[in-house]
């Protein structure tokens, strides 16, 4: 059950990078370009359309890592502690705090891009999502090293 | 009165109220994973096995970031705070990163 959920809480997160990364890009990009390349199709969406999905994914990819957070605890963080890998458990800690700092930030992050905002606004929209971006980043990439390690059993 | 959530405060409270709480070790409660025990406030109970206190600092950073987000209108924090409500996300993980420095020593 907790490998189900391990591999669930990894196949949001993809999602979720995918939407946040996909916004910020576009959003630093500001207004879109016409033409047929890749790049510009990437960039060139409609920005506000991934709130909602961000929104949800994070609270779901937030929901299914606090679950197996106990078996991390128990299964993975002792016998880091074990091996003299304090770095690994130093990683793991900030994901934690980073995660949690995320999920204050969603109701400023879904109220900035809800509204049509000026320009202060448009920069502290776009500032919060790249904060949040790089937390999804962060999370994955550290969950990913973490588990090459020592995975869940 | 109406109430209102105000979303800005929110989640400039929370970035506050979650660096307090875990600068200062103030979980609301700790979870022990081993038996499915829990223990109110941050001392930690022997012979039961880990603690763990993120549930304890999220409950706390949520609860304090709700009471002032029903308190606190949005235009408040704006007036004060406006061009740097980026700032709080980013010094809020700029001091978990220095908190957590111990690990990398």
């Amino acid at each position: 059950m907790v490998i189900f959920l391990l591999i669930l809480h990894a196949l949001v997160g993809v999602a979720l990078l995918g939407a946040l990364t996909h916004q910020v890009a576009s959003s630093l990009r500001g207004r879109s370009v016409r033409s047929g390349s890749f790049v510009d199709r990437y960039i060139g969406v409609t920005q506000k359309t991934f709130t909602p999905a961000v929104v949800m994914l994070y609270l779901a990819g937030l929901l299914l890592g606090a679950t197996i957070y106990p078996s991390y605890r128990l299964e993975v963080r002792i016998p880091f502690e074990e091996m003299s890998l304090g770095w690994a458990v130093g990683l793991f800690e900030m994901k934690e705090h980073f995660a949690g700092i995320g999920l204050g930030l969603l109701p400023l992050y879904a109220s900035l891009w809800s509204q049509n905002s000026d320009s202060i606004d448009h920069r502290n929209r776009i500032a919060i999502t790249l904060v949040l971006a790089c937390i999804v980043w962060w999370a994955f990439i550290v969950g990913h090293i973490l588990n090459n390690i020592r995975g869940l059993s | 009165m109406k109430l209102r959530f105000a979303p800005a405060t929110f989640s400039v409270t929370f970035c506050c109220a979650y660096v307090a709480a875990f600068a200062m070790n103030w979980p609301l409660f700790l979870y022990y994973p081993l038996h499915g025990d829990w223990s109110f406030g941050p001392q930690i109970v022997k012979g039961i096995g880990p603690a763990m206190a993120w549930y304890g600092l999220m409950v706390d950073a949520g609860a304090v970031a709700a009471v002032a987000a029903f308190c606190v209108p949005d235009r408040t924090v704006k007036a004060i705070f406006r061009n740097y409500l980026w700032l709080f996300p980013c010094v809020a993980i700029g001091a978990c990163v220095l908190l957590l420095r111990h690990f990398f020593a």
